[in-house]
C-alpha cells in the first residue's frame, strides 16, 4: 500500500477549496497557490517515476461499488509525471496570461481538480476506477471552455458537455456489458480472461468503451468539440486540454486495446482506419485554419491519429508489436510536451497582439529569437525532423505499419489496406510540415502591412516567470530528441510491460538511411506542397497585400449538420410521443369511464323513477272532488257549531254587542273538517306514506321478534 | 408504546396547534420541539428492538399493530431525518404566506401518519394509515388555495382514491388466500404449496396498480407534476419523499411481505411492472425534458427516478432490491435539496421557468453550488450517491438477465443521459450573465443551513456508504 499515489491524487482536491477562497480577494495568490501545490505534486510524481523498480499500488475497497484501485508501474508512473510536469510549466506560465483575467479563483479551482482526476485515470488500476475519475475530468475541464464566457465559448462548452456526457454514458453501458461478461474490471483481470471470451463477445462492450474514451480523445466522428473547445479556453487550459486530456482517452484506448484486443485483426484495422481518418481530417483542416489556436488544435486531432494509428498497429502485429508499442508511448510523450510548448507559445502572441488571426499576428515574432527558438522546437518536433523527438516516435510507426504489410506480403496476402495507409501516413507527415511551415512563416518571417514596426518596439513578450517556463519545456523536449536512442528509447522500454509488448528483436537506429529515408520522404512533401498550399490560401486583397483566406469548410461541420439535427428530432419525437400519453388518463380514461358510469346510473334512477311514476299513476291514482263552496261538516260539526253559536249569540246580547250569525261556528268547523278529510286523503295516497307503514311494519315486526 | 407515542405525538400536537394561538417564533419552537422528539423516538425505536404493539382488533384476522422491522427501520429514519430539516425550511418559506397555522398544523400530522406507514406490521394498518396521509396531506397541496391549487388537490385525490380502491382488492384476496395481512419476510406463502396462484398474481397485479398510484407509475402518475403548485416544503418533503416514498414503500411491503416473491417471479405478475417501470423510466424523462417550469420538471424527474426503484424491487432478487433500497435513500436526499433550492428561486428571485434563473449562480452561490451538485448527482457522475444506485441497479439487472431488465438497463442509462440534459442546463444557465442584474433580497441563514447540511451529507454517502449498503443488503437478502 503506497500511500504516495494516493496522496498524489487527491492533494490536488484538497487544494482546491483554498485556492478557490483565495481567489475571492485576490486572484493572483489563487495561481500561486495552484502554482505551489502543482510543485508538490510534481515533486511526489518524479519521487514515484524515479523510485519505481517494481509495481506501488494502493486500494481502497468498496469506494463508489467495486473499490478504487490505483497501481504506478512504468508507463503509469511516467504519463504521471508528464501530467504533473506539464499541470506545472502552464500553472508558470498564468500569471502572466492571467494579468487582466477574471475569476481566477474558479479558474484554479477547477484546473486542481482535472489535476487530481487526471492522476486518477493514469494511475488506475481498473476500468471503474479510470471511469470515476474520467467523468470528473469531464466536467471539471468543462469549466475551462467556458472561462472566458463569450458567446462560442458558451456553444463550444455546450458541444464539449454533451459530448462528454454522452460518451460517458456509452462508455458506462461498456463497461457494465464487460463488467457482466468478464466478472473484474481490473485490467489483469481483463488480460486473463480475454482469450478465453473471444472476441465476439467483447466487441459491442469494446466498441461502446472505445466511443466513451475516443470521444475524449477527439478520434473521428466524435472530435466536433476539439477543434472548438481548444481555441476558445486560455492558452495554458488549451495546452492542457489539448496535451493530456486527449491522452486520457488514449490511454483508456490503449487499456481496452492491449487487454482485451491484444492480436486482434479486425480491432486493429479498425482503429487503423480512424486513426487515418483523423491524421489526414486533421492536417487538412489544420491547412485550411487561420486562427492559430484552431490550427493547433486540427494538428492535435491529426497526432492523435497517429497515436490511434499506432494502437491499431499493435493490435494487429500482436506478439511482435514492439516497434508500434514503442511508437505509440513516444507518439503520446511528444505530443504532450509538443503541444505544451506550442499552446503556450501561442498564449504568448495572443497575450501581446489580443488576436489569434493569422492576418492580424504575422510578423509579430520577426525579432524575438526566444520566441522563435521555442517554437521552432515544437514545430520541428511535430514535422518529424531529425533530430527532433518527433522523428523518433514517426519512425517507429512508420516501421510498425511497413513490418506489418510485409509480414502479410510474406504469408501470401494481399496487403492494399496497409500499403495505403502507409502512403496516407507519409503524405500527412508532409501535410503536418506543410501547416507547420505556414504557421513558423507566418509568425516568424513575414512582414506585418502595418503593425510591424510596433511588433517590433514591444518589449519581453514574456515574463521571466513565463520565459522559464517555456524555455524548460522546449528544453526538454530538444533533448529527448538529440539522442533518441537514449532517454526515448529507455522511457519506451520502462512502458512496455503496461502495453504487454515485448522488448524489440534488436535496438532501433534511427539514423539509419532506411529510417532516414521514410522521414525525409514526408518533408520533402511538405516542402514541395508549401507553395502551392500559400497560392491556394492567399489572395490579393484590396491594399494589394498578401492575406491568409479562411478556407475552413464550415459546411462540412458535423455536429451542426448531423449531431445537433439528430438530438433535436429524437427529443422532438420522444415528446411528441409521450405528451398525449402523459395525458390519457387524464382526458380519455377518466372522462371516458366517468361519463359512461354516470350514463349508466342515470338510466338506473330513471328506471327507479318509471317504478314510483307507474305507481302514482294505477294504485295511489289520488282522486280530486270538486270543492264544494259549501263545507259539508258532520253531525258533529252541525252540534259543536250550533252549540258555540247560541252561546255567542247569548254572551253578545248580555254585553249589549252585535250578534254575528247563526251558523258562524257551523261554518267554521265544517271547513276544519273538510279540510282535514282532504289531507288526509291526500296523504294517505302517497307512495312515501305506503313506505313508512311498511317501515312501521318492520319495525313494529322486529320489535315483536326481539321482545319475544 | 414508543411506535404509538412517536405516531402519536406529531398528529396530536399537530391537530392541537390552532388551539394555542402562539405567535410565530412559539409557535416556531413548538414545531421544531414536536419534531424533534419524534424523531428521537423513532432514533430510539430504531436503535433498540421493539415489540409489536396491537392496537385494535377488527377480528382475530384483521388487526391494527405496529411494529419496526428492518425493513421499516430504513424508511423511517429516512423520513425522521429529512423532516427536521424540512420544517426548518417551511419556517422561511412561509414566513409571509397566509393561512399558516392550519399549513402547520397538517404539516406535523402528516409527519406521524408517515411514520404510521414505516411502523406497519400488517397490510390492513398500512393501508389505515395510507388513507390517512391522502387526507392530511390533502389540505397541504390545496394550500395555494387558487383555483389551479384546488384542482391539482382534487386531482391528488381522485387518483389516490380510485389506486386505493385497488389496493383493498389486493388486501382483499390477501386475506382470503392467506389468511392474515401480516408482513413476512418472504412473504405468506413461501414454502407452501399454492392452487390458486393464478388468481394471487391477479390480486397482486391490482394492488401493485393501487399503490403505483402514489408512487407514480405511468399510467397512473398525473397527479404528482399536478401537485407541484403547492408550496415547496410540501412538494419537497411530501412528493419528493414521504408520500411518493410510501407508496414504494408500500409496493415493496407488498411484493415481498405480503405475496413474497416466490410466488410472483416468472410470471405476469413480474412482467407487466417491470415494463411499466421500465416505461416510466423513460417516460419521466422526456416529459421533464420538454417541462419548462421547474417544480414541474423535479416533479416529473421524480416520477422517472421512483421508477427506478421499483425497477430494482421489481427485479425480485436480493441485489436488485438493495439497489431499489439504495437509489430509495440516495434520492430522496438529492432531491430533497433540489426541491428546497427551487423553492428559493421560486420566492426570493421569482424564478419558476428554467430561463428566469439566468445569472443566480453569481448572485445567490450557495445554492448554485448545491443545485449543481445535486443535479451532477441525480445524473449518475461519479463518484457521487446516483451514480452508485444506478451502478448496483444495472449489475442487479444483468445478473438477471432477461430482455425486460436489460430494456431496464438501457432505459437507465437513457435516462441518465436525458437527467444529464434537463438538470445541467439550468444548472449552467444559472451561471450564464443575465441580461440586467438581479434584486434579490439577501437569503435566510435557515435555507442556507438547510441546504447546506442536505449537500454535506450528500457529499459524505458519496465517500463513504459502505456501512448503509451492507445493512440494506442484509435487509433484503432477509426479505427474499
Amino acid at each position: 500500500m503506497n500511500w504516495m499515489l494516493p496522496v498524489m491524487v487527491f492533494l490536488p482536491f484538497a487544494a482546491a477549496l483554498p485556492a478557490f477562497l483565495l481567489g475571492r480577494r485576490k486572484g493572483a495568490a489563487s495561481l500561486q497557490l495552484m502554482i505551489g501545490a502543482n510543485l508538490l505534486v510534481f515533486a511526489l510524481a518524479l519521487a514515484l517515476f524515479l523510485n519505481t523498480k517494481g509495481t506501488a499500488s494502493f486500494a481502497i475497497p468498496g469506494f463508489v461499488g467495486l473499490g478504487l484501485n490505483l497501481t504506478a508501474d512504468g508507463f503509469r508512473s511516467l504519463y504521471a509525471l508528464v501530467a504533473a510536469f506539464m499541470w506545472l510549466m502552464t500553472s508558470l506560465f498564468s500569471p502572466q496570461y492571467f494579468e487582466h483575467g477574471h475569476a481566477l479563483g474558479r479558474y484554479s479551482l477547477f484546473s486542481l481538480f482535472t489535476l487530481g482526476a487526471t492522476l486518477g485515470v493514469f494511475l488506475s488500476d481498473d476500468l471503474l476506477t479510470a471511469f470515476v475519475f474520467f467523468e470528473i475530468l469531464s466536467f471539471t475541464s468543462y469549466v475551462w471552455v467556458i472561462h472566458e464566457q463569450t458567446p462560442q465559448a458558451m456553444r463550444a462548452g455546450q458541444t464539449y458537455l454533451a459530448i462528454a456526457i454522452l460518451g460517458g454514458m456509452t462508455m458506462l453501458m461498456g463497461l457494465m456489458m464487460l463488467y457482466q461478461r468478464v466478472g473484474s474490471l481490473r485490467f489483469e483481470a481483463l488480460a486473463q480472461a480475454a482469450p478465453t471470451l473471444g472476441h465476439d463477445t467483447l466487441m459491442l462492450p469494446g466498441l461502446l468503451i472505445l466511443a466513451g474514451f475516443g470521444a475524449k480523445a477527439g478520434m473521428y466522428p466524435l472530435h466536433v468539440w476539439l477543434p472548438k473547445a481548444h481555441p476558445v479556453a486560455p492558452a495554458p487550459a488549451s495546452a492542457l486540454l489539448s496535451g493530456i486530456l486527449t491522452k486520457v482517452g488514449v490511454y483508456g484506448i490503449l487499456v481496452i486495446s492491449t487487454r482485451l484486443f491484444f492480436d486482434d485483426t479486425v480491432w486493429g484495422t479498425l482503429l487503423l482506419v480512424l486513426g487515418l481518418v483523423n491524421m489526414v481530417l486533421g492536417a487538412v483542416l489544420a491547412l485550411f485554419s487561420i486562427d492559430l489556436k484552431r490550427t493547433l488544435a486540427c494538428s492535435s486531432m491529426s497526432q492523435i491519429g497517429f497515436i490511434l494509428f499506432g494502437v491499431g498497429c499493435q493490435a494487429l502485429l500482436g506478439e511482435h508489436n514492439a516497434l508500434a508499442a514503442q511508437g505509440t508511448v513516444l507518439h503520446m510523450l511528444n505530443h504532450s510536451l509538443i503541444k505544451l510548448v506550442l499552446f503556450m507559445a501561442a498564449g504568448v502572441v495572443y497575450l501581446n497582439t489580443h488576436s489569434l488571426n493569422l492576418n492580424e499576428i504575422r510578423g509579430y515574432g520577426r525579432r524575438k529569437p526566444g520566441l522563435m527558438l521555442i517554437f521552432l522546437t515544437g514545430a520541428a518536433s511535430i514535422s518529424a525532423l531529425p533530430f527532433f523527438s518527433g522523428y523518433a516516435s514517426k519512425t517507429l510507426l512508420h516501421e510498425a505499419i511497413v513490418e506489418y504489410f510485409v509480414h502479410l506480403l510474406d504469408l501470401g496476402h494481399s496487403a492494399l489496406l496497409y500499403q495505403a495507409a502507409e502512403w496516407l501516413f507519409v503524405i500527412t507527415g508532409g501535410l503536418t510540415f506543410c501547416y507547420m511551415i505556414k504557421l513558423f512563416v507566418a509568425i516568424f518571417v513575414e512582414r506585418h502591412p502595418s503593425r510591424q514596426t510596433s511588433y517590433d518596439r514591444m518589449g519581453r513578450s514574456m515574463s521571466p516567470l513565463s520565459a522559464t517556463a517555456l524555455g524548460l519545456s522546449a528544453l526538454v523536449l530538444f533533448a529527448l530528441g538529440l539522442h533518441p536512442e537514449g532517454w526515448l528509447t529507455s522511457l519506451a522500454t520502462r512502458s512496455l510491460p503496461f502495453l504487454h509488448a515485448h522488448e524489440p528483436a534488436h535496438a532501433v537506429h534511427f539514423l539509419a538511411w532506411v529510417n532516414l529515408s521514410g522521414g525525409l520522404k514526408s518533408l520533402l512533401l511538405g516542402v514541395l506542397l508549401y507553395p502551392l498550399a500559400r497560392k491556394w490560401l492567399m489572395v490579393r486583397d484590396e491594399g494589394g497585400q498578401l492575406v491568409y483566406v479562411n478556407r475552413w469548410p464550415a459546411w462540412l461541420d458535423l455536429e451542426d449538420r448531423l449531431y445537433r439535427p439528430l438530438v433535436s428530432f429524437l427529443v422532438r419525437t420522444g415528446t411528441l410521443l409521450c405528451t398525449p400519453l402523459d395525458l390519457i388518463m387524464d382526458r380519455f380514461v377518466f372522462p371516458a369511464v366517468s361519463n359512461s358510469l354516470t350514463f349508466i346510473s342515470r338510466v338506473l334512477e330513471s328506471l327507479v323513477d318509471g317504478v314510483s311514476l307507474l305507481l302514482m299513476r294505477t294504485m295511489l291514482k289520488p282522486r280530486y272532488e270538486k270543492a264544494t263552496l259549501v263545507p259539508h261538516g258532520n253531525r258533529l260539526t252541525y252540534a259543536l257549531g250550533r252549540t258555540a253559536d247560541v252561546l255567542t249569540g247569548l254572551i253578545r246580547r248580555f254585553f249589549g254587542m252585535q250578534p254575528r250569525g247563526p251558523y258562524h261556528y257551523v261554518r267554521l268547523y265544517a271547513l276544519i273538517w273538510d279540510t282535514a278529510q282532504d289531507t288526509m286523503r291526500r296523504i294517505l295516497r302517497t307512495l312515501s306514506f305506503g313506505l313508512i307503514l311498511f317501515a312501521l311494519g318492520l319495525v313494529a315486526l322486529l320489535a315483536l321478534l326481539l321482545l319475544r | 408504546m414508543t411506535l404509538l407515542l412517536a405516531i402519536a405525538l406529531p398528529v396530536a400536537l399537530g391537530a392541537l396547534l390552532p388551539v394555542f394561538r402562539l405567535k410565530t417564533g412559539n409557535r416556531n419552537l413548538y414545531l421544531m420541539l414536536a419534531t424533534l422528539l419524534t424523531s428521537a423516538l423513532c432514533a430510539y425505536a430504531i436503535a433498540v428492538d421493539i415489540p409489536a404493539l396491537r392496537l385494535i382488533s377488527l377480528n382475530n384476522k384483521l388487526t391494527i399493530t405496529l411494529r419496526l422491522d428492518e425493513q421499516g427501520k430504513i424508511f423511517c429514519a429516512l423520513v425522521a431525518f429529512l423532516w427536521p430539516f424540512a420544517m426548518l425550511y417551511a419556517f422561511n418559506y412561509m414566513k409571509d404566506e397566509h393561512k399558516q397555522t392550519s399549513f402547520f398544523s397538517f404539516f406535523l400530522m402528516s409527519y406521524g401518519v408517515t411514520l404510521g406507514i414505516a411502523m406497519s406490521a400488517n397490510l390492513l394498518t398500512l393501508y389505515v394509515f395510507y388513507e390517512v396521509l391522502t387526507l392530511t396531506t390533502l389540505p397541504l397541496v390545496m394550500h395555494g388555495g387558487s383555483q389551479k391549487s384546488i384542482r391539482a388537490g382534487l386531482k391528488y385525490l381522485y387518483y389516490s382514491l380510485g389506486g386505493s380502491a385497488f389496493a383493498f382488492i389486493g388486501l382483499a384476496y390477501l386475506v382470503y388466500f392467506g389468511g392474515q395481512t401480516t408482513f413476512v419476510p418472504g412473504g405468506l406463502f413461501k414454502g407452501i404449496s399454492l392452487m390458486h396462484t393464478q388468481q394471487l398474481r391477479l390480486g397482486y397485479l391490482l394492488c401493485f396498480l393501487g399503490f403505483s398510484v402514489k408512487a407514480s407509475v405511468f399510467p397512473l402518475h398525473g397527479w404528482l407534476p399536478t401537485a407541484a403548485v403547492a408550496p415547496t416544503p410540501v412538494t419537497a418533503l411530501l412528493h419528493a419523499v414521504a408520500v411518493v416514498k410510501s407508496g414504494v414503500f408500500a409496493i415493496i411491503r407488498v411484493t415481498y411481505y405480503s405475496f413474497g416473491a416466490s410466488v410472483l417471479a416468472g410470471s405476469y405478475a413480474q412482467y407487466i411492472p417491470l415494463a411499466l417501470t421500465t416505461f416510466t423510466i423513460v417516460f419521466g424523462c422526456t416529459m421533464a425534458l420538454k417541462e419548462k417550469h421547474l417544480k414541474r420538471r423535479l416533479a416529473y424527474s421524480t416520477v422517472s427516478n421512483l421508477s427506478y426503484i421499483l425497477f430494482g424491487a421489481m427485479l425480485l432478487s436480493a441485489q436488485g432490491l438493495t439497489a431499489g433500497l439504495m437509489h430509495l435513500i440516495f434520492h430522496a436526499l438529492m432531491k430533497i435539496v433540489l426541491f428546497l433550492a427551487v423553492g428559493v428561486y421560486n420566492k426570493r428571485a421569482n424564478a419558476y421557468y428554467v430561463d428566469q434563473v439566468r445569472g443566480l449562480g453569481t448572485t445567490l452561490p450557495l445554492l448554485g453550488v448545491v443545485f449543481t451538485l445535486s443535479s451532477l448527482a441525480m445524473t449518475g457522475i461519479p463518484p457521487l450517491i446516483g451514480f452508485i444506485s444506478k451502478w448496483a441497479l444495472a449489475e442487479a439487472a444483468l445478473l438477471i438477465g432477461g430482455p425486460l431488465p436489460l430494456m431496464g438497463v438501457v432505459a437507465l442509462l437513457i435516462s441518465a443521459l436525458l437527467t444529464g440534459i434537463y438538470l445541467m442546463v439550468p444548472a449552467v444557465t444559472m451561471y450564464t450573465r443575465p441580461s440586467q442584474g438581479n434584486q434579490l433580497t439577501p437569503v435566510e441563514a435557515g435555507f442556507k443551513v438547510t441546504l447546506a447540511t442536505l449537500s454535506l451529507v450528500v457529499l459524505a454517502l458519496s465517500a463513504y456508504s459502505i456501512p448503509l449498503i451492507d445493512y440494506l443488503a442484509r435487509t433484503a437478502a432477509q426479505a427474499m
